[in-house]
């Protein structure tokens, strides 16, 4: 990777008053049937910064953005570029007005090569008119040069890795001459060695001259990122404030308009000497040998890089994915692999990583959803007595404070931290021993976050192990009685709460490729 | 009914009331069919011809019953308008050989359920797409049938208990009709009361939660698929008995039908949501539409075309409601 920066300056792609913000949104209102998105938000970039975008979901995050991608038309406020006063009403204006909209969801032909999707809005032409594909090829190699990008520009786009994707569009703002980029949680799908790349990269962005917009909710990355935050709560502006004036606490705060004095809350005693879950020999197509035990009233916490295996073994120890070797007792009794009926007649249980996929079904109610592992009890000679179904989740719905309108609610319109609720209620409905959570938390906002961390707190304090698969630092060391480190499919580190330490847990994590190149903060 | 169509897609508002109640809107259009209809054509309501529209909505209640459980669980089963003839054809060649109504049940019953069987391998063993694999099967059957008998199998037995099975009557009240009721029945009630039922729209709206819930979806999908092979042995001997034959030839888009009735009926076909109320009123709607051409006598080709139309509207108000859904 090249370090040098003066390869840009050399040329410059566009010429930047310094003096005129980048990007001045006034009192942007968007309204939705029933809902106020936003309300009289304002937003200034300064070319060369990188400015946060901060707030829990349903802030008002994405429709801002997306109005600056063109998706959405604002109903109010106006729009100065570079001092202009410009319009944006269609994806085609943003991308003319110079500002590129990196979504989390990669907008690439996957059976394109990368560098015909970099160019795929603006194909260079030959003399005769024809697409000129050796300058697409060489333009490209250019250009990922002076990035210092290590991709092949003739590699097939969908045969590369989520990370690399992203860089490619990127790099496609580059291509466009973009004065504005927004990036969407970029690092929601990172490596922290490709966090730090994609960090290399914004600098560069930023030495150019071009405003960053970066939007995320992850505070370790805004501190290091940012030189400016904004935060949005439930559609309106809260502050805009320099990094340098902010704290964990005060931009939590901010977000969700109080403070959390404790995010993990540990209120359970120790752990019983019964074990519940033991895994001998464990392997599988990317597992190997893995084996561990979880005793009742227990979290074990199993960290990892992507691609570690921590989803792999959670659907392995659950049942739901064959095994090639090695053996699972649950509660001392031996499970049939690959068979969840099994698995949950004896008690182990997935809370999966990917609710919408693997967890709801949302175009059902509520209460159908969390009855569902547990609706054989409410049945008498094949027949639901609903009224005893509904009573039941009733309970579920108080206990867990799951905001509802009614049971009836299709469960996909609650948000991230209610339906992760009443998905812990199917499990709880029916009565664990074991239960595996796979990432917990992705995708719920701060304050719910805590909350869940509570429930999982209370599971391992009514005396259920906990399997807990997690890629977040903090989450790991604030839940865990004991971590476990998996690297390539194998366990490299197993410690108590009181020896884990993030530099000890990285290491392992990180196997034999080197030292934690990422500064994780807690 | 064009008019009641074009109003539903023209907004926002006008869909949200419209998806709100689905089969509100076709019942309505049913009452204007009926009221159009009769206006131009009073016989519309004779006796007669209301017990004419109920014995053809029979046949197509029947497998539509268990279709719209298939459905719900998000498969489809496109060779049951093949099976149809080919159990007219087996339950009459059994019916000659053995002179027995209960053998001759019996085999129609087990040849359909079989059919259904092996529709349940080839999607939950072999994971194929269930659209592609009873396509197979339909094409199998279809030849098959050409292998068994060239030509309809006649009645050489003349059991008046058959006869019977099509043409009799309870009272003013056909027998076909009466199995149709009965058979929805029992679907309706296992798929809004029990736990089967439950489960087939929970394995409709998401398999992978249901299998991770310790529920094999696998025989769940099974059970579908052989219920709606039985509901084509009782309907493929109502036809044979109607038809005093087991002709290789018939139910030639009866799939279709069937298929058209449960989506208009508001089943989804990506599964988990839907109901048979709604299929009744779907199968009522297209068979008025029939009857109706033939009572204002139109041209009979109609009775291709028009179901033709409403299978494409039906899918694009599908789409309108799970996009509205999405949002």
């Amino acid at each position: 990777m090249h370090d040098d920066l003066a390869l840009f300056a050399e040329e410059p792609p566009m010429a930047i008053d310094i003096a005129v913000p980048a990007l001045e949104m006034r009192g942007i209102g968007k309204r939705f049937p029933g809902v106020l998105a936003l309300e009289a938000v304002d937003l200034t970039l300064a070319p060369g910064k990188v400015h946060a975008l901060m707030g829990e979901n349903g802030a008002g995050k994405s429709t801002l953005i997306k109005i600056l991608a063109g998706v959405y038309q604002s109903d109010a406020g106006t729009m100065r570029i570079h001092g202009r006063d410009v319009a944006i009403k269609s994806p085609r204006d943003s991308l003319r007005q110079g500002i590129k909209v990196v979504f989390q969801e990669i907008a690439l032909i996957d059976e394109f090569s990368v560098a015909e999707n970099i160019f795929l809005e603006g194909h260079p032409t030959d003399r005769f008119g024809t697409i000129d594909w050796r300058k697409i090829r060489t333009d490209c190699a250019d250009l990922f040069e002076r990035i210092g990008f290590a991709i092949d520009p003739a590699a097939r786009t969908g045969s590369l890795p989520v990370s690399q994707q992203q860089m490619v569009e990127i790099a496609r703002a580059l291509a466009h001459q973009a004065s504005i980029v927004v990036m969407d949680e970029p690092t929601s799908s990172l490596t922290p060695k490709e966090v730090k790349l994609l960090f290399t990269i914004i600098r560069r962005l930023t030495a150019l001259g071009i405003a960053v917009l970066y939007v995320s909710h992850k505070l370790d990355e805004v501190f290091e990122i940012a030189d400016t935050v904004t935060v949005l709560r439930d559609g309106r502006h809260i502050s805009t404030r320099p990094i340098g004036e902010h704290t964990d606490d005060s931009l939590i705060q901010d977000m969700i308009g109080r403070r959390i004095v404790d995010l993990f809350p540990r209120q359970r005693g120790p752990a019983a000497s019964r074990v519940a879950l033991s895994v001998e020999g464990l392997s599988t197509r990317k597992l190997h040998d893995v084996s561990f035990e979880a005793r009742a009233g227990e979290v074990v916490g199993f960290f990892g890089l992507m691609g570690a295996g921590r989803t792999e073994l959670a659907k392995a120890i659950v049942g739901y994915d064959p095994i090639r070797a090695g053996t699972i007792m649950v509660d001392g009794q031996w499970m049939t692999p690959h068979n969840t009926a099994v698995g949950v007649g004896l008690g182990i249980g997935l809370l999966s990583e990917d609710r919408k996929v693997e967890g709801l079904m949302g175009e059902l109610p509520v209460y159908q959803n969390a009855s569902l592992a547990s609706l054989g009890r409410f049945a008498a000679h094949g027949f639901v007595d609903a009224g005893k179904e509904r009573q039941a989740v009733q309970t579920y719905v108080e206990r867990f404070r799951i905001k509802t309108p009614s049971l009836f609610q299709k469960v996909k319109n609650l948000s991230g931290g209610n339906q992760q609720k009443v998905l812990l209620s199917r499990w709880l409905m029916l009565g664990l021993k074991v239960i595996v959570v796979d990432e917990p938390t992705r995708g719920i906002d701060v304050g719910a976050k805590s909350e869940i961390f509570g429930l999982i707190d209370e599971l391992a304090g009514a005396g259920l192990a906990v399997v807990m698969m997690t890629s977040e630092m903090p989450e790991l060391l604030g839940l865990s009685d004991r971590v476990v480190v998996l690297c390539e499919g194998r366990v490299t580190a197993s410690m108590s709460r009181e020896e884990a330490t993030q530099e000890k847990i990285l290491n392992a994590a990180i196997g034999s490729q080197g030292r934690a190149s990422h500064e994780f903060r807690v | 009914m064009t008019e009641i169509l074009r109003t539903g897609a023209s907004g926002r508002t006008s869909l949200a009331s419209l998806t709100g109640s689905g089969q509100g809107v076709l019942g309505i259009l049913l009452v204007v069919l009926c009221l159009g209809i009769s206006a131009a054509a009073p016989q519309f309501y004779s006796e007669a011809n209301i017990i004419a529209i109920l014995r053809q909505c029979a046949l197509v209640l029947i497998v539509a019953s268990g279709m719209t459980m298939l459905v719900i669980a998000a498969e489809v089963d496109l060779s049951v308008g093949a099976s149809l003839a080919f159990v007219g054809c087996i339950s009459m060649a059994v019916l000659n050989a053995t002179g027995s109504l209960t053998l001759g049940v019996l085999a129609a019953l087990a040849f359909a359920s079989g059919v259904g069987l092996v529709n349940a391998i080839v999607v939950t063993l072999f994971r194929v797409n269930s659209l592609i694999g009873t396509i197979g099967t339909m094409m199998l059957l279809q030849g098959g049938v050409y292998l068994f008998t060239r030509e309809a199998v006649q009645n050489h037995h003349q059991l008046a208990s058959f006869t019977a099975l099509g043409a009799g009557y309870a009272g003013p009240v056909p027998i076909p009709l009466i199995l149709a009721v009965a058979i929805f029945a029992v679907c309706a009630v296992t798929l809004r009361f029990t736990t089967i039922g439950r489960y087939l729209y929970a394995v409709g709206a998401n398999e992978r939660a249901v299998r991770l819930s310790g529920i094999r979806s696998a025989r769940l999908k099974l059970v579908a698929f052989v219920v709606t092979g039985l509901c084509v042995g009782v309907a493929g001997l109502i036809l044979a008995s109607l038809m005093n034959a087991g002709q290789p030839t018939a139910g030639r888009g009866f799939e279709l039908t069937v298929i058209a009735a449960v989506i208009l009926g508001g089943t989804s076909l990506s599964g988990g949501s839907g109901s048979l109320i709604g299929t009744l009123l779907g199968v009522l709607v297209l068979k008025v539409i029939d009857n109706g051409i033939i009572i204002l006598g139109w041209n009979q080709d109609l009775q291709m075309v028009v179901p033709g139309v409403v299978i494409i509207l039906a899918t694009y108000f599908d789409l309108l409601r799970s996009r509205h859904h999405a949002r």
